[in-house]
């Protein structure tokens, strides 16, 4: 579970945010939010993907750096609200 | 040294130099312990050295004010200090600080009020009862304090606190109160406390709005030192955007009445632009401070002047705003229309908005918490307005068709990095056209600024001065653009040490080249320039603008003027200029407005009197008592006594001390804001009735301008101009009855010195006429760099036929504060500097060729010894 979150979470990210990067350069830890790569448009969309492929529901207030700035955090983030629903 | 400090110093070790662990290298514990305490040793030497030589930098430009370096000292000591206090007290120990710093700002009175307001506030917040109900008793009590701001009902608060105090808690109770809804981890009172009183707050009343979540989770979240090595960098940003600001200040802004070809308006754009460097670079050393105690803060700006579209922009110029908004207006109000099954497109667009108009309206809230106005502009709703379409503009364009992203600093090819450079350079232009509307005075303003800029065509010499300004931003843009720069990597070879060797080299290098010893052995004119970077003052032009009294009443001044508001903002409460006092009276003739007679009111705090005349000064006879002679002075605000009593003027010091002699009468017809031509109409038409024996006319360095741009005002407001000569100017200025007040001030300026030569020949004709002996008088204003005559002015005061007195060496070797009316007043004399002016206008008028004809031949003895 924990493998195919991150990895379906950075696949999106690379197709959709980053086409043509390296996927190496993409880690667990490269900072999302913080580091230019989600901007608003970018995190909503983020949110929209997360919401329908792990069939969560993110509330505005957790659209943030604390939640999305990392996979590690996002696939925290899945890993939460998927047991909360 | 205690075993958590060690534990930190081995993990900083660690850090920076990847040292093995003790199993795996077999080095002993103790060698290890040894290691991380001259590490830490070094670590605090380096700190204090960089932190003491931007106390020094700090004191060196008097970078914002005195109290500023107050704070700062009790900050950076604070930071070295904290090194010795264990970790967990150490958030305590910085809010002790913050509020030790509001204490040594405002004194124990007002800073103790300035907490027990926050607090109540804070405990607002934390009440036992519903989220809505804390909501619903904050507000009331936000209505409590606007009421006091509004001086509906009076407080014990003095004017000076609502800044601060506003700026700590406007925007940041929203935050936090929107955090605490959801917040579920533990409280803290020291986190709390420091959230909301944040060490450098004190000093600085525009403040980036913090994140209240950001500020919890970034606190010391990796090693101290690097979050400080950080914010060190950032206040040596911080520092020399604030030099650079003043570079912008003293030397490059003019005012839009200058703008008359391409050139100076491309100047006034960009100008005008970089005067936000004033607050990012406070943001910067505000951000830097907080990080030397662990805050690991975001920056608040990144490279904005470097945008490449309008989004750029707004994701890069005051990023805590942008936050901010997104937080509590952007994602609640896209979920919101999501959840009401409104497309996602046009949830979008709607969501962007709303974050524009609320923009807008928190910016005059925050005003009002400022200033205690809440100003709402057409062209604020004009700029907020067009950056907020173009940015939804752009977001559906980023929508349907992304954005370029990167990971890392892959180096660009040379046509990406070209489009990035033409889309820079395009972005910055455009900025500086949508921010000149953003400070306008008004839309016929901004509009008139650009039809006279582009009435004569372009010129072969303006297109060349644009190209050359073209090939500097293309220039720049590529060498900023991010694959000109090199890799992350290669950029800190050494890490963590060698950015601290180069910081510290570079604050040692700003110390020695801001240093006297330094810049007086090159060029004199940059040891000049050097000099007047060193302290903060008023540019010419808002100097002229302040004493004609032209900003009381301007919103921009109040917004965009950060200089000017300072000084604004020291002024007590119900300090209101002359006219709003009720002093003076609008009247239809070419004086525009005059004294209202018989008059008895408290202005600057000392009573006003006029007599029945209007004139600031005992009632006199129009008929010359048999053997009695008479002086009348004819001067603006300064001469009529603004903050002094009728009696203490100088016009009153020099009448005693002739009336020692017998039979001498000084009648003051000054007025405040008059101008030369305004002095010719009232001697005309008033002061030649009293048959004086001499007049003495006051001048100033602005005599020229503050001539024409009254002009400019008659000619606006449609008033009959009673001089041939000066209708003449204004025909041949092309200014017409009623034209805008901007655009004829505009027209008229490169007439002022003709305009104020005529209006002196006029006045010293009259006197002649009269049998009255005209005197010119230069008076300084009270400010250093202000204190010589303007040479063309005294010549033509001479060639007129004045007897000129050239008082720039009055206050030589004096305190020239001293003899301030308020520490805020530049222009008003106080009664020392009005008994210095008396004096030594009655020893000066006590010799010389006017000795005789005011019949005081050889009486100049008793004025021995005076200055």
């Amino acid at each position: 579970m924990t493998k195919d979150t991150l990895g379906t979470v950075k696949e999106f990210i690379l197709a959709e945010f980053l086409p043509g990067e390296d996927p190496n350069a993409l880690t667990s830890s490269t900072p999302l939010i913080t580091g230019g790569i989600l901007d608003s448009i970018a995190t909503l969309k983020l949110v929209g993907f997360l919401e329908e492929t792990f069939r969560i529901q993110l509330e505005p207030h957790e659209v943030d750096a604390d939640n999305l700035d990392t996979l590690a955090a996002i696939e925290r983030l899945v890993a939460r609200k998927g047991r909360a629903t | 040294m205690n075993t958590q400090t060690s534990q930190q110093g081995t993990a900083l070790i660690a850090s920076d130099t990847a040292v093995s662990t003790p199993s795996e290298a077999g080095i002993p514990r103790q060698w290890l312990g040894m290691f991380a305490e001259v590490h830490q040793a070094r670590r605090a030497l380096v700190l204090a050295v960089q932190l003491g030589l931007l106390a020094l930098i700090v004191r060196q430009f008097r970078i914002e004010s005195t109290a500023f370096l107050q704070v700062c000292l009790l900050a950076f000591g604070g930071a070295l200090l904290q090194e010795a206090i264990p970790r967990p007290h150490r958030l305590s120990f910085f809010a002790l600080l913050s509020l030790a710093s509001i204490a040594l700002v405002f004194g124990l009175r007002q800073g103790a009020l300035i907490v027990a307001s926050g607090l109540a506030l804070i405990g607002i917040c934390h009440l036992p009862a519903a989220f809505r109900v804390r909501v619903l008793v904050l507000a009331l009590a936000a209505g409590v304090l606007a009421a006091l701001r509004l001086d509906w009902i009076s407080g014990p608060w003095s004017r000076a606190v609502w800044p601060i105090l506003g700026s700590m808690f406007m925007f940041r109770l929203i935050v936090y109160m929107y955090d605490l809804r959801h917040e579920t981890g533990p409280k803290s009172l020291a986190r709390t406390t420091s959230y909301f009183f944040l060490l450098p707050n004190v000093c600085f009343p525009m403040f980036p709005v913090v994140d209240y979540k950001t500020f919890k989770r970034t606190y010391c979240d990796v090693e101290l030192d690097r979050i400080q090595q950080v914010g060190i960098q950032w206040i040596l940003r911080g520092v020399i955007q604030l030099i650079l600001y003043r570079v912008v200040y003293y030397y490059l802004t003019m005012s839009p009445a200058d703008v008359t070809n391409p050139g100076d308006l491309g100047r006034f754009l960009v100008a005008n632009y970089l005067l936000y460097l004033r607050i990012s670079g406070q943001f910067h050393v505000i951000v830097g401070i907080l990080r030397l105690f662990g805050f690991n803060l975001p920056e608040t700006h990144h490279r904005y002047l470097l945008a490449s579209s309008i989004n750029d922009f707004w994701r890069r110029i005051n990023i805590y705003w942008k936050d901010f908004m997104m937080k509590l207006f952007y994602y609640p109000s896209f979920f919101a229309l999501r959840k009401r099954r409104v497309s996602e497109r046009a949830s979008l667009v709607i969501a962007t908005l709303v974050v524009f108009v609320a923009t807008w309206l928190l910016h005059s809230y925050q005003w009002f918490w400022l200033r205690g106005s809440f100003p709402l502009t057409w062209p604020d709703a004009l700029f907020w307005g067009i950056l907020g379409l173009l940015v939804v503009a752009n977001t559906l364009h980023e929508s349907s068709r992304g954005r370029a992203r990167r990971l890392g600093n892959r180096k660009l090819t040379v046509s990406e990095m070209s489009g990035v450079a033409l889309r820079t350079a395009l972005t910055f232009c455009f900025i500086c056209v949508l921010w000149s509307l953003w400070t306008a005075e008004s839309v016929s303003q901004w509009f008139s600024l650009w039809t006279s800029a582009f009435e004569n065509g372009i010129t072969a010499q303006t297109w060349h001065a644009l190209s050359v300004g073209a090939a500097a931003a293309g220039v720049t843009a590529i060498g900023a653009s991010p694959g000109a720069r090199k890799p992350q990597q290669s950029r800190a070879p050494g890490g963590l040490m060698n950015r601290t060797f180069v910081t510290t080299a570079a604050i040692a290098a700003l110390f020695l080249v801001g240093h006297p010893r330094v810049y007086t052995r090159l060029d004199a004119r940059l040891a000049t320039v050097m000099d007047s970077l060193r302290e903060q003052k008023l540019n010419r032009q808002d100097a002229a603008m302040l004493e004609a009294g032209y900003y009381e009443n301007l919103l921009s001044v109040e917004r965009f003027n950060s200089q000017l508001w300072e000084l604004y903002s020291k002024r007590p409460a119900g300090d209101a200029n002359l006219r709003d006092s009720g002093g003076m009276r609008q009247i239809p003739t070419f004086l525009v407005e005059e004294l209202i007679p018989s008059l008895d009111i408290t202005f600057k705090g000392v009573p006003f009197q006029t007599n029945s005349a209007g004139m600031r000064d005992d009632e006199y006879t129009l008929d010359k008592p048999a053997g009695t002679r008479r002086i009348v002075v004819l001067g603006p605000s300064d001469a009529m006594g603004t903050g002094v009593l009728a009696s203490e003027t100088f016009a009153s010091v020099l009448e005693r001390r002739l009336g020692a002699h017998g039979g001498y009468e000084v009648l003051n017809l000054s007025t405040s804001n008059y101008t030369p031509p305004q002095h010719l109409w009232l001697l005309e038409h008033r002061g030649f009735a009293y048959s004086p024996d001499a007049v003495v006319l006051v001048g100033h360095d602005d005599d020229a301008d503050r001539a024409s741009r009254h002009l400019a005002t008659v000619m606006s407001r449609s008033i009959e101009v009673p001089y041939q000569e000066l209708r003449e100017f204004a025909e041949r200025a092309g200014v017409t009855a009623g034209m805008p007040e901007s655009e004829a001030r505009r027209r008229l300026k490169p007439y002022s010195d003709e305009i104020v030569a005529w209006t002196y020949r006029r006045i010293a004709d009259l006197c002649r006429e009269r049998g009255a002996t005209p005197v010119w008088v230069f008076l300084p204003f009270l400010v250093e760099d202000r204190q010589q005559v303007d040479e063309a002015l005294k010549q033509h005061a001479a060639s007129a036929g004045f007897m000129t007195l050239d008082y720039s060496g009055l206050y030589r070797g004096k305190d020239i504060r001293s003899f301030r009316v308020a520490e805020y007043d530049l222009h008003h004399p106080n009664v020392a500097g009005h008994t210095l002016i008396g004096e030594r206008l009655f020893r000066d008028l006590s010799s010389g060729v006017i000795s005789s004809r005011l019949g005081l031949d050889g009486r100049n003895d008793s004025t021995k010894g005076l200055p």
